[in-house]
C-alpha cells in the first residue's frame, strides 16, 4: 500500500499516540477516496494524502489534546522499532540505532508542534517546503524558519548523537 | 551577513531551497565563518538522522488489515457500487485518479482480507513439507520463462515471481503453482538439482508476514531486515522488497540460506 508508511510516520509523530496515528491514516483513506474529485491527476499525491491527514489532526486531536503536557506525556516501549536479536551486533548495531530513533522520538515530542510539524514533513516525510506550506496553510518562509529554530532545539536535545552545539548564534 | 542571519539560509542550503541571490551572500559568509561552516555540517548530519529514523518506522500490520477491511473503503458486496463511486459520468481527469488510487490503495489489497492470524509465510511452508513428502504433484516447466508467465498470470499480472540464478548453487527453476492461504496468492518457484530443493515464495505483505518467533537479521550494508524461521525441519528467509514479500525455503543449513537470501535480495 503505496504511502502507507509515510502517512503512519507523519501521524505518528504529530499526533504521538500510536493509535490515534492509525485512526488517523485510516482516516485519511476513507476521506481521500470521499474527496477524489479535488485530486489534481499529474500532482503529488503523497502531499495531498498528507494534507487531508494534516487537516483531519487539526480538527480533531489536537485540540483534543491542547491540555496535555508534552512532558507529561509517556509512551509504552515503541513496538515499531523492534528489539533486535543479539546475533546481529557490531559497530552499527540496531539496538544502538533503535535508542537513537527513541531519542529522536522523544526530542520530537519536546519541540513545539508549530516546529515539530514541519521537520516531520520535511525531514522525515521528504516534502518540498513549497508541499510543506501548502499542508500547513502558510508562507514557505515561515517554513524555513520554524525548520530552522526547530533544528536548534533538536540540536539541543539530540547533542549526544549528533555532535557538538549549534553556535551560528553568534554574530561576528 | 551576520552568523544570525545566516542561520535561515543554512537551513535552506541543507535542504537544497536556497534560492540563487541568498546562495551568492550566503557563500561569501561561509568562506569566512568557520563557525557556520560547522553548523552546515551540523544541520545535515541532524537532517540524515532524522530522515533514517523515519526510513526505519512502518506502518504496523494490522492497519493495513484495518484499512483494507473498512468498508468505506472498500464497500462490501457492490463492485458496482465502488465503480459507480469512481466513475460516475465521463471525465478525463477521473481515470487517471482512479489509476492512482488502485496503485496506492486497492491493488495490493486483493489478496489481504485475512481469517486466521496465522503468519502467512509459516503457513506457506506446508507446501514444502508435502512437496518432499511426495504428495504435492506440480506441473513441471520446460524452462523458467513459462513458470514465470504461468505464475504471473495467475495473478492477473498484478505482480511476477522472483527468480533468482542459483546455478552456481547446482538449483535449476523446474516448476511453478499458486498457493492460497487466508485469501492471499503467494506465487510459488521450485528449484531443484544437485542442491537439493528449494522454494522461492513471493506474495504482496509486509515483514508483519514472517512468524514472531523469527530471528531477525538486519544487513547494514543493503538496510534491509532478514526473518530467519524454521517448520519440521525446513529453514525459511524472508525478506521485504517494497510491497512483495519473498521467501526462500530450503532444508540446506541456515546460515547458508541466509547468505542466499542477503546475497540475492536488492533493496528496495
Amino acid at each position: 500500500m503505496i504511502h502507507l508508511d509515510h502517512l503512519y510516520r507523519v501521524a505518528f509523530h504529530l499526533a504521538q499516540d500510536p493509535v490515534d496515528a492509525e485512526d488517523l491514516v485510516q482516516e485519511t483513506f476513507v476521506r481521500a477516496l470521499a474527496a477524489h474529485e479535488q485530486f489534481d491527476p499529474g500532482t503529488n499525491m503523497k502531499a495531498w494524502l498528507t494534507k487531508i491527514l494534516h487537516n483531519f489532526f487539526v480538527d480533531h486531536y489536537r485540540q483534543r489534546k491542547r491540555w496535555i503536557s508534552a512532558e507529561a506525556v509517556t509512551h509504552p516501549e515503541s513496538e515499531h522499532w523492534q528489539r533486535l536479536p543479539d546475533l546481529n551486533p557490531g559497530p552499527d548495531s540496531n539496538v544502538l540505532r533503535k535508542e537513537l530513533d527513541d531519542q529522536i522520538s522523544q526530542a520530537l515530542k519536546k519541540i513545539p508542534e508549530e516546529f515539530r510539524a514541519p521537520i516531520v514533513l520535511v525531514d522525515m516525510a521528504d516534502l518540498s517546503y513549497d508541499e510543506a506550506a501548502s499542508i500547513l496553510s502558510c508562507p514557505i518562509g515561515t517554513i524555513r524558519s520554524r525548520l530552522s529554530r526547530g533544528r536548534k532545539l533538536m540540536q539541543q536535545y539530540l547533542k549526544v548523537y549528533v555532535g557538538g552545539e549549534p553556535k551560528r548564534a553568534t554574530q561576528k | 551577513m551576520t552568523c544570525e542571519e545566516a542561520q535561515e539560509l543554512i537551513t535552506a542550503l541543507v535542504d537544497r531551497e536556497l534560492l540563487d541571490p541568498e546562495r551568492g551572500s550566503l557563500q561569501s559568509h561561509l568562506q569566512e565563518c568557520p563557525r557556520c561552516r560547522f553548523a552546515v555540517e551540523q544541520e545535515q548530519l541532524l537532517k540524515q538522522t532524522i530522515r533514517g529514523c523515519a526510513e526505519r518506522m512502518h506502518a504496523p500490520g494490522e492497519l493495513r488489515d484495518r484499512i483494507l477491511s473498512d468498508r468505506r473503503v472498500f464497500p462490501e458486496k457492490s463492485p458496482t457500487r465502488w465503480r459507480h463511486r469512481l466513475w460516475p459520468m465521463p471525465n478525463l481527469a477521473r481515470p487517471a485518479f482512479a489509476a492512482a488510487v488502485i496503485l496506492a490503495i486497492a491493488l495490493p489489497g486483493f489478496f489481504f482480507i485475512r481469517g486466521s492470524r496465522e503468519p502467512v509465510a509459516a503457513t506457506a511452508l506446508e507446501s514444502y513439507d508435502l512437496f518432499r513428502k511426495g504428495a504435492l504433484s506440480v506441473h513441471r516447466a520446460e524452462n523458467p520463462a513459462e513458470i514465470v508467465e504461468h505464475l504471473t498470470r495467475a495473478v492477473g499480472g498484478h505482480f511476477h515471481p522472483m527468480g533468482y540464478d542459483l546455478t552456481a548453487m547446482h538449483l535449476q527453476p523446474v516448476a511453478g503453482f499458486v498457493q492460497e492461504i487466508q485469501g492471499r496468492k503467494i506465487l510459488v518457484a521450485v528449484y531443484q538439482g544437485q542442491g537439493g530443493t528449494l522454494f522461492c515464495y513471493t506474495f504482496f505483505g509486509s515483514e508483519q508476514d514472517a512468524p514472531g518467533n523469527a530471528a531477525r537479521f538486519y544487513d547494514t550494508t543493503k538496510k534491509m531486515n532478514f526473518y530467519a524461521f524454521s517448520r519440521g525441519g525446513v529453514n525459511a528467509v524472508l525478506h521485504r522488497e517494497g510491497e512483495i514479500i519473498c521467501v526462500l525455503a530450503s532444508e540446506m543449513p541456515m546460515e547458508e540460506l541466509l547468505a542466499l537470501a542477503r546475497s540475492k535480495a536488492t533493496p528496495s
